[in-house]
């Protein structure tokens, strides 16, 4: 075998040059495979719902005659523009209430140390673990109460405030530098002052992680918004979808383009700010 | 509203501030203001509404403001248990979460170790790719699984077929319907398990490993004694993440798809609240089983947060 001095190959001296190449095919290879599973089914909605009537069980991997006439079969069957508003009303509206709720409680807990505030983060913590489909009785009482049955402040409220936001914010700004704090505290600044001018902007990047992946939950979420809805044009984009499945099941071109549409504005946010929002579900977990 | 995040292993109290830094004795009402918003949302929506829930489970109740609820005590508990239909979807239950484990955590653990070498551009184009599923709504996954496995042109049936293993009814036989639907929930979290294991697996000190490979230590003992204990937490967190959520994670696919059948085969704990509560209106019933699930899941978690104190090894 020859002599080979980069340091590459070198580590991996059982091996041999032959051997690594291999590898890195098959390295290569189990990729690949991940990454078709991954996106295949959304490739396959987006060439479905481009496919005319009559090629719908066609298995090309691109429609001959591309046409956007399951598009427009949505647009006129279902109010999906309408859904499309309030979905992106209801997730602008959680996110950003999300982070001004996180926000205060966190502050609240960081500049002030109580006596309770071991019990109070606990507290928050612990609401995480309660399954919504535990309360999910006496929560659709309370919103039927309060009038909010088919309205979108019914589906924004109950989620303006979140374990999750409230505890990562916390722990965002507890390596924010107490001396700052206290510095301002001294010069006489008010507690609200502090939280706007001096600790707001240094937290640009959690809350851009938490409203991206606020925005992207409240967008994906499904289950109150099916205790909640009565009406299609009241609703979100998951109810519209659900029921123009369960009506036209089995009209795939039309659903297909629906669903394209309901995922549309996600996957544009998700090309713009790819790295972002990469990042921030890693740092921060699941949704 | 299944996440959890990943600093949950941490231990959760507040960080102990020196005693200096405390205000004694003065009661502010300022941090109460900072905090009202959250902590009111929090009671109205998640804490009186699950006292509620252990109220009504001790209650007949169907559902209709005008209609009185009865008390009746622990019946609703006792015909729980006494129902066939309970014990199915506990099985159904535990099974989603087995089914879960080689796509949430053994498959991305192993595949992360085996491409941890992978760099540049193709790592940049791979991940990008498998994150997506993680970001598709679970009515457009669902939706999206029933076109590729639908029974008569379904892209995976007319696949199959030419394979010549026949039809198989992915959605509608009872054999094959549970598996379906954990596998569409599987999709979700693979990509997303494996980008969690490649960079905690990225963060282990290099020096580590070229230590063991100069004492002469086989790539598998490298793994084994040294990547395996270091990816402990993640390995950790993500098994109590499909433990606690997965059955929760789910509920979508199974509202959408199958609505708990064929026979009942998909119908899990969480599904079962639901058909309780909002299809047959007992309220009593759909509480009782809720409180059953919560104090099980409750000590699973519990369970879980002892284990990886005991057993996750940092890297201090």
């Amino acid at each position: 075998m020859t002599i080979d001095a980069s340091p590459d190959s070198a580590s991996h001296a059982s091996h041999g040059p032959k051997a690594g190449h291999a590898r890195r095919v098959a390295v290569h290879a189990v990729m690949i495979v991940l990454s078709f599973l991954s996106i295949f089914p959304i490739y396959w909605m987006i060439v479905t719902s481009l496919r005319p009537e009559n090629e719908i069980f066609s298995t090309s991997l691109w429609p001959s005659n591309p046409s956007l006439e399951n598009y427009v079969f949505v647009l006129t069957r279902i109010p999906m523009i309408g859904m499309l508003i309030n979905t992106t009303i209801v997730s602008a509206a959680t996110a950003l209430l999300q982070v001004v709720t996180g926000l205060f409680a966190a502050y609240a807990l960081v500049r002030w140390r109580m006596r309770l505030s071991g019990i109070i983060h606990g507290l928050i913590a612990l609401s995480w673990l309660v399954p919504f489909q535990v309360t999910m009785i006496p929560n659709y009482v309370l919103a039927s109460r309060l009038g909010l049955l088919d309205t979108l402040t019914g589906l924004i409220v109950p989620n303006a405030a979140h374990a999750f936001a409230i505890l990562l914010l916390y722990n965002a700004m507890r390596s924010f530098p107490t001396e700052i704090l206290e510095a301002a505290r001294i010069d006489g600044a008010r507690s609200w002052k502090i939280l706007w001018q001096i600790v707001v902007p240094n937290m640009g990047a959690p809350i851009a992680s938490l409203s991206i992946i606020a925005f992207i939950s409240a967008w994906n979420e499904y289950f109150w918004p099916l205790l909640l809805s009565r009406k299609p044009e009241n609703s979100v984009v998951q109810i519209g979808l659900q029921m123009f499945m369960t009506q036209e099941g089995n009209l795939w071109g039309p659903l297909m383009a629906a669903s394209a549409l309901a995922s549309l504005p996600i996957l544009i946010i998700y090309l713009v700010l790819q790295r972002h929002v990469i990042e921030s579900f890693m740092k921060s977990g699941i949704r | 509203m299944t996440d959890i995040q990943a600093d949950l292993t941490r231990p959760l109290a507040v960080a102990r501030v020196p005693a200096a830094a405390r205000q004694r004795g003065t009661f502010t009402v300022q941090p109460w203001l900072y905090l009202a918003p959250a902590l009111c949302l929090l009671m109205m929506w998640t804490y009186v509404p699950l006292v509620e829930a252990f109220q009504l489970s001790f209650y007949q109740w169907n559902m209709l403001p005008t209609a009185p609820q009865r008390y009746v005590g622990l019946t609703n508990y006792q015909r729980l248990f006494a129902l066939p239909e309970m014990r199915a979807a506990l099985w159904n239950t535990l099974f989603y979460i087995l089914g879960l484990f080689p796509m949430s955590v053994i498959i991305p653990l192993f595949v992360a170790i085996w491409t941890q070498d992978l760099e540049g551009r193709a790592r940049t184009i791979y991940r990008a790719l498998i994150f997506v599923p993680m970001i598709v709504a679970p009515v457009v996954a669902a939706i999206l699984w029933r076109w590729l496995l639908n029974e008569d042109q379904g892209l995976i049936t007319l696949g199959l077929e030419t394979v010549g293993l026949g039809r198989i009814g992915f959605l509608t036989d009872p054999t094959y319907a549970l598996a379906t639907l954990t596998w569409i929930t599987g999709w979700k979290l693979i990509g997303f398990s494996t980008l969690l294991f490649s960079a905690a697996n990225a963060g282990i000190n290099p020096s580590y490993i070229e230590a063991a490979r100069i004492d002469g230590a086989s790539r598998w003992g490298i793994i084994r004694d040294i990547r395996l204990p270091l990816l402990s937490p993640t390995i950790l967190l993500l098994s109590m993440m499909t433990i606690l959520f997965g059955a929760q994670w789910s509920f979508a696919y199974i509202n959408v798809l199958t609505n708990g059948g064929p026979l009942k085969s998909t119908t899990n704990i969480f599904y079962l609240l639901w058909e309780y509560g909002f299809q047959t209106m007992s309220a009593g019933w759909s509480s009782a089983a809720g409180m059953i699930a919560f104090a099980g899941f409750a000590v699973i978690a519990a369970g879980c947060m002892w284990l990886t104190k005991r057993f996750a090894v940092y890297d201090n």
